[in-house]
């Protein structure tokens, strides 16, 4: 039988509820209030930072096109892993979805096998368009095709390459 | 706090939505290199942190700050804002010592509700032969609500 390992429990004096005037505490609805009025005056910049985002990952393909390295490869999966995750706040859900896709491939593709670039391509074009013509909604039929269709390659790639 | 994203532009929003709760102090890092740095120099209360960046990561900054004696709080809560959702991910994160977890997209809601959790709801901390961290299980003994589980079981015993 396995000898349990020794563990040692403890609570920390808890500073942080005295630095912030203790008290009950919990949800401040005002602040919370206050932190949706500055998201709506942030709104008018997110087109500014997608268009960026969107660029970068451009710069990235580019990159491994070149280059396809270890270095250039982990540059790629971050411009998709950032896109993925903020595309959504930007109101970009479809851009998300794809970048999820290209993430997804790159994340789950064994270090050793190439990434077919293009299927890279082909998610990174389908992000330039949809940023492009600003389809924002994410019911798209078009665009849920596409979706889909890039959704299958990325399986195919991963089952063929798959344990 | 201090804000750790290689994204300026999530690093802005975060620094904003903080502002907005009232947070005077908000430090920023561009990356888990930088952050060791920045949070030796501040100390602060809280480190909101991104897990891929290049470099150190999130995951091996949250590592660094519980275990290496340099580090000038070792219980300082960590929250972890990331692109990540698997459980998989949850699990990892949870493992190296993080306190709370975000999933992109970030909202104001989950944001005040994890600093809440941190606050208000700090988790006791444990120390193994190779485990330092908030304790990776929830605490049950402070929940106060309905016992829906237990109610639901009654009625189906009855039933």
């Amino acid at each position: 039988m396995a000898r349990k390992q020794p563990m040692e429990l403890f609570m920390p004096p808890n500073m942080l509820k005295a630095k912030v005037g203790g008290g009950k505490g919990g949800i401040d609805l005002a602040a919370m209030e206050r932190a949706e009025a500055a998201m709506e005056e942030l709104k008018s910049e997110f087109s500014d930072w997608i268009a960026e985002d969107v660029k970068k990952l451009t710069a990235a393909r580019a990159r491994y096109a070149a280059t396809p390295d270890a270095d250039a490869r982990a540059n790629l999966l971050r411009g998709a892993h950032d896109i993925k995750g903020q595309a959504p706040t930007y109101n970009y859900p479809l851009i998300a979805r794809v970048a999820a896709s290209l993430a997804r491939m790159i994340g789950e593709l064994p270090s050793t096998a190439a990434i077919p670039l293009s299927l890279i391509d082909a998610h990174v074009t389908a992000i330039q368009v949809i940023h492009k013509n600003a389809m924002k909604d994410s019911g798209n039929k078009t665009a849920q095709t596409l979706c889909a269709e890039l959704d299958a390659r990325v399986n195919e790639v991963l089952a063929a390459n798959g344990p | 706090m201090l804000v750790v994203d290689d994204n300026v532009h999530m690093r802005k929003l975060v620094t904003t939505i903080l502002q907005a709760f009232g947070v005077l102090q908000i430090s920023e890092a561009e990356s888990g290199d930088r952050a060791w740095t920045v949070l030796r120099e501040t100390n602060p209360d809280v480190i909101v942190l991104d897990w891929v960046m290049e470099g150190m990561s999130g995951l091996d900054l949250v590592q660094m700050i519980r275990t290496n004696p340099q580090a000038p709080n070792p219980f300082v809560p960590v929250i972890m804002l990331t692109g990540h959702t698997s459980l998989e991910h949850v699990r990892q994160a949870r493992d190296a010592g993080v306190n709370e977890f975000i999933a992109k997209p970030v909202s104001v809601k989950t944001m005040m509700s994890r600093l809440v959790s941190v606050i208000e709801q700090p988790r006791p901390y444990v120390r193994t032969g190779v485990y330092f961290g908030p304790c990776r299980r929830r605490r049950l003994e402070d929940f106060r609500g309905p016992e829906r589980r237990t109610e639901k079981t009654k009625q189906a015993a009855a039933e």
